[in-house]
């Protein structure tokens, strides 16, 4: 259905996207996972012909986008950044004109109004005009302008930006149901959101693409795919010392705690080894009783942050000189992190990619 | 293109500038009408049209400002270029939509001759063909309106570029006589305007090595024609500016004449700068 080849796209000497390669199935959901300025927009307007690539080839249905712009747009339905709506226009003679442009034969276009308008509940605004609509309507203006037509392919560049809680589920819903008939692709940053929707997800960082997987297959991609978090009395050199001894310890990171003479651990594993016991019987032996101690498999935040992070924060199980307290694995807290992510992501999402 | 020409339109008449355009330019040729015609007692009704053109000034940025820029800072484009159009019919659309608008003023116009031939004998044909040579002077400046907007996301920006240049373009014989046809001044004027492009090619392609190997090869190609052969730029200056001139070539129809070459020449205008449009905005998403 979308076939892609070594997708480039430079600015200068700063290039956006590096050799992208994939193909999207019919029918399939893909999620384009990465942190702001990934790349995520820029080859998203690279699939729909907005702008060009620098080399590389995109199919859309079989057209190439560049050879035959008119007959691969044909089967594109695309919901940008901001959604591209004309303020003076009503709802209704916005989705009529979006529909002369998209060559909709006159016999449909009743129907495939009401039925565009039930499916994203912008029946009751049909008749105001788009500027004084809520950036929450107008998000769904743009996603009911991206379905007109019917198109086979629907690319929405992060949808549920700037919307309440409850549309966000909507719109979600809507998302699985267009799914049934069409191929998605959905970008964003915030990973509940694709967990939730897609099967397949793409993880892209500076415009490269780390890893492309369904959603259950992702955590193999890993090194650590489990991690331990400890409140540990006693000094630094016997913690490590005594963790020394833990068979199958990947990774260990070690700093003071809140309280005075406390310590917080953090103990990742490779493949899935359960060391627990064996953390337990190591301190214990070495006199540093454990105060608190949750494990967690990684969650999807912990997998796109670990694969979208720089690299010299990946810290090799060691002694103790080189263990800086800051460098601490980014999966410590997955919450406060995918915030800041997010809020980034509403302000600076159009500058940043451009 | 006819969505997009429907689009426009309605544009144009959903907000102020489609009535503010119509209401000025038709009060402005009814005046002048009174004026130089029915006051004067002049049967030549290219004579009215001679000072509206003046007005070309305000009324061509009034009308083109907006036609590419808003939607360029709207976003709105995205939709247009991501939908199956081709940029030229996008292009096309509104260049249409732009000249329709004239075209209504031009065919409220067409009713002057015939108020004008209660009252003496006029030469209907001259005064159809004025209006018909006025009509397409007015398109080629549309068009160099449409290729600016296309070129910004600011329509104040493009108001001011397009009357910069439609001054420079309405005066240009004017101000090309006052120059001295001395093959020095020429040089130094030739060197000024090649400076000039070369900063608006860098402004349009954002390459400063095109910019500025142009800049450097035009001087010194214009250089080594000034060293090697003066006369050749001798009045120079007074030839190119009336070369760009649209408006010096409407002064044929004033006198009754009916000058096709002039016709030509605004329509080659009209498409030139059409293309133009069209490669800019390609340009631009292909940059």
């Amino acid at each position: 259905m979308i076939e892609v080849k070594n997708l480039v796209k430079k600015y200068g000497d700063h290039i956006a996207v590096d050799h992208l390669n994939f193909t999207v199935e019919k029918g399939q959901i893909l999620g384009f996972l990465g942190p702001n300025g990934a790349g995520k927009s820029t080859t998203m307007n690279m699939l729909t012909g907005y702008i060009s690539m620098t080399e590389g080839s995109v199919t859309i249905n079989g057209f190439d986008i560049y050879e035959e712009p008119e007959e691969a747009k044909k089967s594109i339905g695309y919901l940008p950044e901001l959604p591209p709506v004309y303020p003076d226009m009503t709802v209704r003679e916005y989705l009529k004109f979006v529909m002369d442009i998209k060559k909709v034969q006159r016999g449909r276009r009743e129907a495939m109004m009401e039925d565009i308008m039930t499916r994203t509940q912008i029946r009751e605004v049909a008749d105001r005009l788009i500027r004084h609509l809520s950036k929450g309507y107008r998000q769904r203006v743009g996603l009911a302008q991206a379905i007109v037509g019917y198109p086979e392919v629907i690319i929405l560049d992060e949808p549920t930006v700037g919307l309440d809680p409850m549309q966000i589920i909507e719109i979600r819903d809507l998302i699985k149901d267009l799914a049934k008939k069409h191929t998605v692709i959905i970008s964003s940053h915030i990973l509940s959101e694709i967990s939730e929707v897609c099967d397949t997800v793409m993880i892209i960082n500076k415009g490269k693409l780390v890893v492309m997987d369904s959603v259950e297959n992702l955590p193999k991609h890993l090194e650590h795919t489990m991690s331990l978090k400890l409140v540990v009395k006693g000094e630094e050199g016997r913690v490590r010392g005594a963790l020394a001894s833990v068979k199958s310890l990947e990774k260990l990171t070690v700093k003071p705690g809140e309280k005075e003479g406390f310590l917080s651990v953090f103990v990742g594993t490779k493949d899935k080894a359960d060391v627990r016991e064996e953390v337990f019987y190591a301190l214990a032996a070495a006199r540093c009783p454990i105060f608190e101690m949750t494990s967690d498999s990684m969650s999807l935040e912990d997998i796109f942050l670990e694969m979208t992070k720089d690299d010299e924060n990946v810290l090799p199980l060691s002694g103790s000189e080189d263990t800086a307290p800051e460098a601490v694995p980014s999966h410590e807290n997955p919450q406060a992190q995918e915030n800041a992510c997010g809020e980034g992501g509403m302000t600076d999402a159009a500058g940043e990619e451009e | 293109m006819f969505a997009i020409y429907k689009k426009e339109m309605r544009a144009y008449f959903t907000s102020i500038v489609g009535y503010l355009f119509l209401g000025f330019f038709l009060a402005l040729i009814g005046m002048f009408f009174y004026a130089s015609n029915l006051y004067s007692g002049n049967p030549n009704f290219g004579n009215a049209l001679s000072w509206v053109m003046m007005f070309f000034i305000l009324l061509v940025p009034m009308v083109t400002m907006r036609i590419m820029a808003e939607e360029n800072r709207q976003k709105t484009d995205q939709l247009l270029y991501t939908s199956p159009l081709s940029v030229t019919k996008i292009i096309l659309g509104k260049y249409f939509s732009v000249i329709s608008m004239f075209g209504i003023v031009m065919l409220i116009t067409c009713v002057y001759p015939v108020i004008l031939s209660k009252y003496g004998t006029v030469n209907m044909k001259s005064s159809y063909a004025c209006i018909l040579a006025f009509f397409l002077m007015g398109a080629a400046y549309m068009a160099i309106g449409l290729f600016i907007s296309a070129l910004t996301e600011s329509q104040a920006f493009a108001a001011i570029m397009t009357f910069v240049v439609v001054i420079v373009s309405v005066f240009a014989a004017q101000v090309a006589e006052l120059m001295p046809t001395t093959a020095k001044m020429a040089w130094l004027v030739f060197s000024v305007l090649i400076l000039i492009f070369a900063g608006i090619s860098y402004v349009i392609m954002h390459n400063v090595t095109v910019s500025v190997a142009f800049g450097v090869l035009a001087e010194l190609a214009l250089f080594v024609l000034y060293r090697a052969k003066p006369d050749a730029l001798d009045g120079a200056v007074v030839k190119v500016f009336s070369w760009f001139s649209i408006g010096d070539r409407f002064g044929n129809f004033i006198y009754g004449e009916f000058d096709v070459a002039a016709i030509v020449y605004f329509i080659s205008y009209c498409v030139l700068f059409v293309f133009l449009t069209v490669q800019a905005v390609k340009k631009r998403r292909w940059s």
